[in-house]
């Protein structure tokens, strides 16, 4: 099972949880599953047309997925992946 | 309880609220609220027991809609924001109005990209208004500077008023089932049709609520090559618009306010075209006792001059009591307070973030 890692600012959309594990062959099936189970969590990821949102990084292990193949990045039993905010400022 | 004024005051940090007692000596200030975020719209809902509801569009993890029950000591989101439905295409950018519906729960609520949803429940879960959102015209809007957004909903029993930049104004006689452009007399001085049948850039649009039929209307003006097109009256619920700025500076602005008591009596914030804001760098609010025949200029308490700030569409209120004072706020981060009806100017807060919304209640 692949680790998913929430940020803190979103664990109150999951029950507080730090970390998911889900067995799923990609990070699109991956957000699939949180859809399901944390909708709420899903909603601030995603939008509601399934894009991932401009400002969030979703990283597999140290690859950023937007330098991958997006949310076909494939999963393996160990991967981590890692949900954050982009860098702003102002 | 005796009765207070809250004043809501949406910025690009969240969400402040003050209040006062009725006199308006002073007024006490708490947030922000949903911090960090920017807040275009927010609801103070005196139907019952008040509600207070503002929009937190986190550039990260999308817009949320926050509710208060306790005037505005904490708040908590509700279950769920507007969506828009699967298949669509659209996603949530922005919330830009949020107003009160028939019933106790019922809400409307106006977004970017432009499109209209309703709650039945307090805000707690969205349906989008299909005659409007998928309107044939809807696909042609285009976004101005700020957004393609639908930010007025007035309603006045079935029929509904909705201002949409840039869009223009829509009409619907059904409760909001079905609407209709209805432009006539306003203009777009950016468009190769001067009086196009939709697509102008309506920056807000205000009313009395015991005159239903005489709307005023804030557009986009300050081109010189059409002069006169930005502030607007209408006497006919909406059909048809006729232009009102003689005697203004510039016609240029974005909110408009109409007294709460006295439908002739409507006041605007005159900016320059080119830079958006006061003319010659002299801060004043213009009123108009006489529907748009004739305008004052309001300034005392304000700087004479150097000061050079933008009042966003809805950045400007007036309350509901009976000798009522106005507010706006600034993107310079003040908030005015003009008592009696604008006559003198007090600068209630100097130094908040870029303010984009001001709405005030009292309850």
């Amino acid at each position: 099972m692949a680790t998913i890692r929430i940020p803190t600012q979103l664990r109150r959309y999951c029950g507080g949880l730090a970390e998911l594990r889900l067995a799923s062959a990609d990070v699109r099936t991956a957000l699939g599953e949180i859809e399901k189970c944390h909708p709420a969590l899903y909603r601030c990821i995603c939008d509601e047309a399934g894009s991932v949102r401009r400002h969030v990084n979703v990283f597999v292990n140290q690859d950023n997925i937007r330098d991958r193949d997006g949310p076909d990045t494939p999963l393996a039993e160990k991967d981590v992946v890692t949900i954050l905010p982009a860098v702003s400022g102002g | 309880m005796a009765q207070r004024v809250l004043l809501c005051i949406g910025t690009k940090k969240g969400l402040f609220v003050a209040e006062s007692a009725t006199a308006r000596r002073r007024f006490t200030l708490r947030g922000p609220f949903g911090p960090g975020v920017v807040v275009y719209a927010a609801l103070i809902d005196t139907r019952g027991s008040p509600r207070i509801y503002f929009s937190s569009c986190n550039a990260f993890f999308g817009t949320k809609v926050l509710r208060s029950t306790n005037l505005g000591k904490s708040f908590a989101e509700t279950k769920s924001a507007p969506a828009f439905p699967a298949g669509d295409g659209r996603a949530l950018a922005n919330i830009w109005a949020l107003e009160a519906g028939d019933d106790r729960r019922d809400l409307w609520c106006g977004v970017e990209p432009a499109s209209l949803f309703r709650s039945a429940d307090g805000g707690d879960s969205w349906e989008m208004v299909q005659g409007i959102s998928n309107h044939e015209h809807a696909r042609k809007w285009q976004p101005g500077n700020g957004g393609l957004c639908l930010h007025t909903i007035l309603r006045d029993g079935k029929r509904m008023h909705i201002g949409i930049s840039t869009g223009g104004h829509y009409v619907s006689q059904d409760g909001g089932s079905t609407f209709r452009e209805s432009n006539k007399g306003i203009g777009a001085a950016y468009s190769p049709v001067q009086f196009p049948e939709f697509g102008q850039c309506v920056h807000k649009i205000a009313r009395n609520e015991k005159a239903p039929g005489r709307l005023y209307m804030q557009n986009h003006g300050g081109d010189p090559n059409l002069p006169g097109i930005g502030v607007l009256r209408s006497d006919d619920h909406g059909k048809s618009w006729r232009q009102i700025s003689k005697g203004l500076p510039s016609d240029f602005g974005f909110p408009i306010v109409v007294h709460p008591h006295d439908p002739d009596t409507v006041y605007v914030m005159p900016h320059e075209g080119m830079t958006r804001t006061c003319p010659g760098g002299a801060p004043a609010v213009w009123r108009s006792e006489d529907g748009g025949g004739s305008w004052s200029r309001l300034a005392k308490g304000f700087p004479k001059k150097e000061s050079f700030f933008t009042v966003q569409r809805d950045g400007m209120a007036i309350d509901p009591l009976p000798t009522p004072a106005l507010y706006f706020g600034t993107t310079t981060g003040q908030l005015w307070m003009g008592r009696d009806g604008g006559e003198q100017w007090t600068c209630l807060f100097d130094s908040l973030p870029p303010i984009h919304c001001v709405k005030v209640g009292v309850v």
